[in-house]
């Protein structure tokens, strides 16, 4: 009898659990300073476990549903990226770096498998499937472009022990994929409401791919109630992106900048030589720029989608709640106590539009402080003598960082570990030698087949900077393993930081020139080969066969012959001619 | 002056007319050198002979077996004799078994003989032919996909059972392949009279029966590329013209089919539907049914603000293949290969002209438009109807005899049609020789032959159908096989840019050597002949 209250319990919770709506989305909008907006899409669908494996489709998409049973994937997450995260400037990243990737196609799964074997062969069908979904050329990510992290990630549901040992993470990276329109309009398909309705429909590619960094992620997690076997898959398909509120504004048809008019310049007017033809510009930083939605994303919110019904304000912007913004009538506004943030429901059936005008204001939000900041970049020159330094500094006073440093790199980047070197410097400018790296793992390359793996947990302590230096050496590739544009280089993967469970941090991508081969060679060889054959055995044939005579004895050509013969051409033709012309005169 | 410029004409006059007096004229006559000995000449031969006797010996047969290209051996006779219908004849026959348990043992056997000899008599397509057989009065019993199994070990197309009845009709039973036909007993022919009418009866509801598979049978054969021996039976036009539109709808025989049933809705709702327990009550009977030819697997998706391709109220018959948006509708084949149906119900209220609310497309799926998705009795029992029509199965008759005509009429096409390969791939290599021909095409032809001798003999029933399925299966993989084509395209003028400036240098002073001494050798002969 005493379990019958907390049965009751778990029923109505896993109630509330399955009773919430099955499709949510969401808008964030945060100016961010100068004159720069994130704006982050989120969507989240779910669908119950019994009828994804009945192949009964409603808000998850179909296509990436029958890929996952497909090739046994139990939990997927693809990225693509595109530009750079200035977090000087703009503070931690959006969703705590979890929910982007390094520049270009970064690719993650847990995959079912009894052998490693069967894991790589599901994983390349997967890569494969999901090339042709996306237009990506995703099926390039191969066993040289894949590895096996230990430390970095963690999958989202800690499986039960039955099922995790045949459960396999694979990685793979593609840096120089180029993410383009042709990558976004797949996204917007496997949305329920299909870029037609709500948030979806203020995504255009002209604008997304203009920002100054953006980022679409695809999650499908499984989420279980915990204590029960009842679970939900769910997929979250996020898209964020920084615009650069002046370049938004300038309209469509007419994208070239130009310049501002005299009358429009806002010179500081308490400089000495201020004067009709000098102008010095004024410092905009306490003024706030004045957009409106439809002047940064082309067109205003068509509505909002009839699917998300659990009650959440769509359209959510975070700025203090002295600043004025007007939104379009119909919609409801709910401002939160933090002071910073302000939430609207959107009406279903009208266009949505924010604006905000132009205004002094000087509070801001708050940005919130990065937990580590990282740098990578080459040292060193030559094919011998190459480096890479990776700078990671912990600005807070107070608190140490213990974070896990991961690397790809390919083949013919060649690694050497025991240049691996970790210098930590404390912000008094004080340096010591201790023991920064606490465990290391690592996986050398085989030559064309697999690429390096280097993961190590470093823990920096309050106020300092680690730098990880190494050095490398480039390999010489084969004539055919060079890309379209072989000068321009390699690629090469940016660095993953994982901090604790929910915070993830990636370098940039470097730019690895590799010598190149002279292209022309096979040619070269040709012409080289014939020209020997020709010079040597003509030599050769011609003093064996021909016949040694003096010089006056030898047939010789004779030039005033020649000389005689040309000229008696040459009067023929002319009386030829001088005849046709008083025969037509 | 002027004698200088007719001087000069006079020589240029005198150089046109003949140009070997020039050199002679115009210098001075050179100095013969002494004359060979006949030594010298004998080495210089020697020596060109050498060069050539190198090149033609040596250097050719080595090229040539260096840039050989790899021609596996194909049995092109045997494939020929496939092509052209002389290797197999196929014949289909129908066994059919009578229960005659109210008729004594030698009346059965008469009455038998003499449907079997009406039978004959009326028959004009001796592929397709029913053979009478008698069953064992008792132990017949029915296996859950309703054919008989009995006591014979072959599977038995029909049963027919002779019950006394007040009338003389016949009466096909809707669920399993049984034929009851009710006499009433002064029909029993008794043995002198000669022909029964009780026969004939028989015979020609039997021969109703299965006109429709003749008739599919019949148009096969006329139409394939390789048509057997015997004419086969002429075709009425207008049977042939329904023949031919079944065949261009039916999709191609695979041992899987993916069902994809899809809800379009042009705005946010309605953003479920109940399709679930409509599938399980309205097609999974059907698909059961089917489970010994294919294999089906289901999924649904619920797709919303769909826009179709056309728009308007009223859809002209030109219109409905437009309907379909394949740009933005997420319709994408199923993964894993095997061919994909799609049935699509479309939430909205045009019609098509002329009253209708659903349609067929061809080789890919069905539409249905309904405006309330609440009931889907309807959409299914139309989503069914369609399916069996996009399998090729024939419309008449009833579900256990459509289905055992679909797997003959499906073991034919395919028969032909790796029968037809095999020709196409003969003639292909013939026709090119500079392809290569890799060994996975030899082993894919031998393949390809056994499995159609296979299928020639096993006629009928599902094994033929295996086989047959089998050998067309690798008949395609052999004629598409990618590494073949790979020659045709290479470019002579890469060729002639690889050895002409290898070979030329080399070849010119060869050839120069060997006519000037030709030259020189039919001089001497004149010489001595003149000498003489």
């Amino acid at each position: 009898m005493r379990q019958l209250p907390s049965l009751l319990l778990l029923l109505v919770l896993s109630a509330c659990v399955f009773a919430s709506s099955d499709y949510h989305e969401q808008l964030v909008l945060k100016p961010l300073h100068p004159s720069l907006l994130l704006a982050s899409f989120n969507f989240q669908s779910k669908t119950s476990w019994a009828s994804f494996e009945q192949q009964n489709f409603r808000y998850f998409p179909r296509s990436l549903g029958q890929i996952l049973q497909h090739a046994n994937t139990r939990e997927l997450h693809l990225r693509f990226s595109l530009g750079r995260w200035d977090a000087e400037s703009w503070g931690a990243r959006p969703w705590g770096g979890t929910r982007e990737g390094g520049t270009g196609v970064e690719l993650w799964a847990w995959v079912e498998a009894d052998t490693d074997e069967e894991a790589e062969g599901r994983w390349l069908t997967l890569t494969n499937a999901l090339s042709g979904l996306f237009c990506a050329s995703l099926n390039f990510i191969d066993s040289t472009r894949t590895t096996r992290p230990v430390m970095s990630f963690q999958p989202a549901e800690q499986y039960s022990n039955s099922s995790s040992e045949n459960l396999h993470l694979l990685h793979g990276t593609l840096p120089r994929e180029v993410v383009c329109t042709e990558n976004l309009t797949p996204f917007l398909k496997l949305l329920p409401c299909k870029g037609k309705a709500g948030i979806s429909s203020l995504l255009d590619g002209h604008k997304l791919f203009d920002a100054s960094w953006q980022s679409m992620s695809i999650d499908v997690t499984p989420v279980c109630v915990p204590g029960t076997s009842e679970c939900q898959l769910q997929i979250t398909h996020t898209i964020d992106m920084v615009l650069d509120i002046q370049r938004s504004k300038r309209p469509r048809d007419n994208p070239i900048p130009r310049p501002v008019a005299n009358e429009d310049l806002k010179c500081d007017t308490s400089k000495p030589y201020h004067s009709h033809d000098t102008c010095y510009p004024l410092d905009t930083s306490a003024q706030e720029e004045d957009w409106s939605l439809s002047q940064i994303f082309g067109h205003s919110m068509k509505g909002s989608c009839p699917l998300a019904n659990d009650g959440t304000d769509q359209v959510c912007i975070n700025v203090p709640h002295a600043r004025n913004v007007f939104a379009s009538s119909g919609a409801a506004e709910h401002k939160d106590e933090s002071g910073y943030s302000r939430c609207y429901e959107v009406p279903a059936d009208q266009d949505f539009e924010l604006a905000l005008p132009q205004q002094e204001i000087s509070e801001k939000v708050p940005i919130e402080q990065p937990l580590l900041y990282a740098e990578r970049s080459f040292i060193g020159y030559g094919q011998e003598r190459g480096g890479v330094q990776a700078i990671l500094t912990n600005p807070s006073l107070i608190d140490a960082v213990d974070f896990v440093y991961m690397e790809s790199l390919p083949w013919f980047m060649k690694l050497y570990l025991h240049t691996l070197k970790a210098k930590i410097s404390n912000g008094n400018g004080k340096s010591s030698k201790d023991d920064v790296i606490q465990e290391m793992y690592y996986q050398p390359a085989l030559d064309r087949k697999r690429g390096t793996q280097l993961e190590v947990r470093i823990l920096i302590p309050a106020n300092s900077t680690v730098i990880l230096t190494y050095d490398f050496e480039k390999a010489i590739l084969r004539y055919t393993e060079y890309p379209p544009d072989a000068n321009r280089g390699f690629d090469i993967a940016p660095a993953v930081i994982t901090i604790g469970n929910d915070i993830s941090i990636r370098t940039t991508t470097l730019l690895l020139p590799l010598p190149t081969p002279d292209f022309s060679m096979p040619y070269n060889v040709i012409i080289l080969t014939s020209t020997v054959m020709a010079l040597g055995f003509g030599s050769v044939l011609n003093l064996l066969v021909r016949r040694f005579v003096g010089v006056d004895e030898a047939e010789k050509w004779d030039l005033r012959a020649i000389r005689f013969k040309v000229a008696a051409m040459v009067a023929a033709l002319v009386r030829k001619f001088r005849r046709r012309r008083d025969h037509t005169e | 002056m002027p004698d200088g410029t007719v001087a000069t004409t006079d020589a240029i006059e005198h150089v046109r007319i003949s140009d070997q007096a020039a050199p002679a004229n115009a210098v001075q006559a050179r100095k013969e050198p002494p004359p060979e000995k006949p030594d010298q000449i004998r080495i210089r031969n020697l020596v060109l002979l050498s060069f050539w006797a190198i090149i033609v010996f040596l250097g050719l047969p080595i090229w040539w077996k260096t840039t050989a290209i790899y021609r596996a051996r194909l049995p092109l006779n045997d494939m020929m004799d496939w092509a052209e219908g002389r290797a197999c004849r196929p014949v289909f026959p129908l066994r059919i078994s009578i229960e005659a348990d109210s008729l004594q043992d030698y009346e059965a056997r008469h009455l038998l003989r003499m449907t079997q000899h009406a039978l004959d008599d009326l028959n004009d397509f001796s592929a397709h032919h029913l053979r009478l057989q008698l069953s064992p009065s008792t132990n017949a019993s029915f296996g859950a996909s309703g054919i008989s199994t009995g006591n014979t070990d072959e599977e038995v197309a029909l049963t027919i059972r002779l019950l006394k009845g007040d009338t003389f009709q016949a009466n096909l039973q809707k669920y399993s392949p049984i034929l009851d036909i009710y006499y009433t007993p002064i029909q029993v022919p008794s043995i002198s009279i000669s022909s029964s009418s009780l026969g004939t009866f028989i015979a020609s509801t039997l021969r109703q029966l299965f006109a429709e598979e003749q008739a599919m049978i019949a148009y096969l054969f006329s139409t394939s590329s390789a048509p057997p021996e015997r004419s086969p039976k002429a075709l009425a036009p207008n049977v042939a013209e329904s023949l031919a539109k079944w065949r261009i709808r039916s999709t191609k025989y695979s041992r899987t089919h993916h069902l994809t049933f899809s809800l379009f809705a042009p705005s946010a709702t309605p953003s479920s539907w109940d399709i679930e327990a409509a599938l399980e009550e309205h097609m999974k009977p059907l698909l059961e049914s089917f489970s010994a030819i294919s294999n089906f697997t289901i999924d649904t998706q619920v797709q919303l603000y769909a826009t179709p391709g056309v728009s308007g109220n009223i859809l002209k018959r030109e219109d409905l293949s437009g309907f379909i948006n394949a740009a933005e509708w997420p319709l994408s084949p199923s993964i894993g290969g095997a061919p994909t149906i799609n049935f699509i119900v479309y939430v909205g209220d045009m019609e098509v002209e002329g009253g209708g609310k659903s349609w067929l497309i061809p080789q890919w799926g069905g539409v249905v438009i309904q405006s309330d998705v609440k009931d889907l009795r309807p959409a299914m029992l139309i989503f069914s109807n369609q399916l069996m029509s996009l399998l090729g199965a024939p419309e008449s008759g009833s579900l256990p005899l459509r289905l055992m005509t679909l797997v003959r009429v499906r073991s034919a096409g395919l028969l032909l049609k790796a029968s037809g390969t095999m020709g196409s791939l003969a003639r292909l290599t013939l026709a090119l020789p500079s392809i290569s021909i890799p060994r996975s095409v030899a082993d894919g032809v031998y393949t390809t032959l056994s499995h159609l001798r296979k299928a020639c003999d096993g006629l009928g029933g599902k094994e033929g159908l295996e086989n047959a399925r089998i050998a067309e299966e690798a008949a395609e993989k052999a004629f598409f096989e990618k590494s073949m084509v790979g020659q045709v395209y290479f470019p002579d003028e890469h060729k002639v840019a690889v050895y002409m400036p290898l070979l030329g240098p080399m070849g010119v002073p060869l050839v120069m050597g060997v006519l000037k001494e030709f030259k020189a050798w039919r001089k001497r002969r004149r010489v001595a002949a003149g000498a003489r």
